[in-house]
């Protein structure tokens, strides 16, 4: 990480450094705090997200990233492992929301460049030794579920962010550490007291050690779970194996950008697809008021 | 007479199998689609491009289906690939 400006340099690092992501190739991220320029005229149509655009360059590997937010953007050239971010000052007054989102996008594309490709889950180990990647969208109950988890004592290492990895020809699973995030719904649920609370998330947020489980950086999938909120009973439902890989797809969307990197990236898929079985988990309010149900759920 | 047109799939399209089944990305309209396995048979087989009756007659070496059958099959998976832009039809010349 290079940056001229100490505070911005000290904060986004110590974020960095929790997160305890080891990629195997050197990257970097370069941050100056100036005027944001026009994105390159031979971008390729751009693909938009809630809060971030992206243009893919007309030559392969290189990407512009941009925060809609506030004005901030950052560039990835093919084969430099570097991106190069200039943060506008209105991007720097609302720098931990320019972490958690653009910085930590600007990275998810830096590292795919390493192999490690995105997925939108979270990551546990059951009482079993079996590694259990729960995956879907912000909504569905992958936090309150983590939390849960690591209540029970399991060892769990993200409740949203997470990298697959090939690892001796199997797909290893690798866990952004960071705090898990608890809307008041999910408190209510699991009945737990402390935390720390981030008034502009509107969540409590508590470190998996706070909730009696341990960190665990890296998993081998052998369960795959697809959340869903349901009513008063937990159900688990077997899924076919394109309706697994068609869920993996969905929620690793980014396979969908960059054809020099997509191939690659749903290979990976294809190997977790085959390498663990899918599960629908439809969440019911049982599971809380039983948690032993949680040992029992998967055969 | 001319030769029949050909198959061949779009340069956008990625696709990935799993027990004979499989998911295909269209880089370029960036959506995404289950298929079968015998939609996943034909879109294999399209990695060379071939008409519908070499299309036919690959799908009888793997299955016990008839000819009429095949092609009913292989004509419907094929429209909706083209509908999808997963594979393009290319006219043989004059």
């Amino acid at each position: 990480m290079r940056c001229d400006q100490p505070a911005i340099r000290s904060a986004v690092q110590q974020y960095l450094d929790e997160g305890r992501l080891h990629p195997p190739h050197p990257l970097t991220l370069e941050i100056e705090v100036g005027q944001v320029p026009p994105v390159p005229a031979d971008s390729a149509p751009p693909f938009h997200q809630p809060q971030l655009t992206f243009y893919p360059g007309a030559q392969p590997g290189r990407l512009t990233i941009v925060w809609e937010t506030a004005p901030a953007q950052a560039r990835i050239e093919n084969g430099t492992g570097t991106a190069r971010v200039i943060l506008s000052p209105a991007a720097v007054d609302r720098l931990p929301e320019c972490q958690a989102g653009f910085l930590m996008m600007t990275v998810i594309f830096l590292l795919r460049r390493s192999g490690w490709h995105h997925v939108h889950g979270a990551t546990a180990v059951d009482r079993r030794g079996r590694g259990w990647l729960m995956a879907g969208n912000s909504q569905v109950g992958k936090s309150t579920t983590t939390a849960f988890l690591a209540s029970r004592g399991w060892p769990v290492g993200t409740d949203d962010i997470a990298f697959l990895v090939p690892c001796e020809g199997r797909v290893a699973v690798h866990a952004f550490r960071s705090r898990i995030g608890l809307r008041p719904g999910g408190l209510g649920l699991l009945a737990i007291a402390g935390g720390v609370f981030q008034p502009k998330r509107g969540k409590t947020v508590f470190w998996p050690e706070e909730l009696g489980g341990t960190w665990v950086e890296r998993i081998e999938p052998e369960v795959l779970l697809f959340p869903v909120i349901g009513a008063d009973r937990t159900a688990v439902t077997p899924l076919a194996p394109r309706d697994t890989l068609a869920q993996l797809v969905r929620w690793s969307a980014w396979v969908i950008l960059e054809p020099q990197l997509a191939q690659e990236h749903l290979d990976l898929l294809g190997a977790l697809g085959r390498q663990a079985p899918g599960y629908r988990l439809e969440l019911g309010r049982d599971l809380f008021s039983n948690p032993q149900l949680i040992d029992e759920l998967i055969p | 007479m001319s030769a029949p047109a050909r198959y061949r799939p779009h340069p956008d399209l990625r696709l990935t199998a799993l027990e004979g089944e499989g998911v295909v990305l269209h880089l370029g309209t960036r959506r995404y689609f289950t298929v079968s396995e015998t939609g996943l048979a034909i879109l294999e087989a399209l990695r060379t491009p071939r008409s519908l009756d070499e299309i036919v007659a690959t799908l009888q070496e793997r299955y016990d289906v008839s000819a009429e059958h095949a092609r009913t099959s292989a004509q419907a998976f094929l429209d909706r690939c083209l509908a999808a832009q997963l594979i393009t039809r290319e006219e043989a010349p004059e």
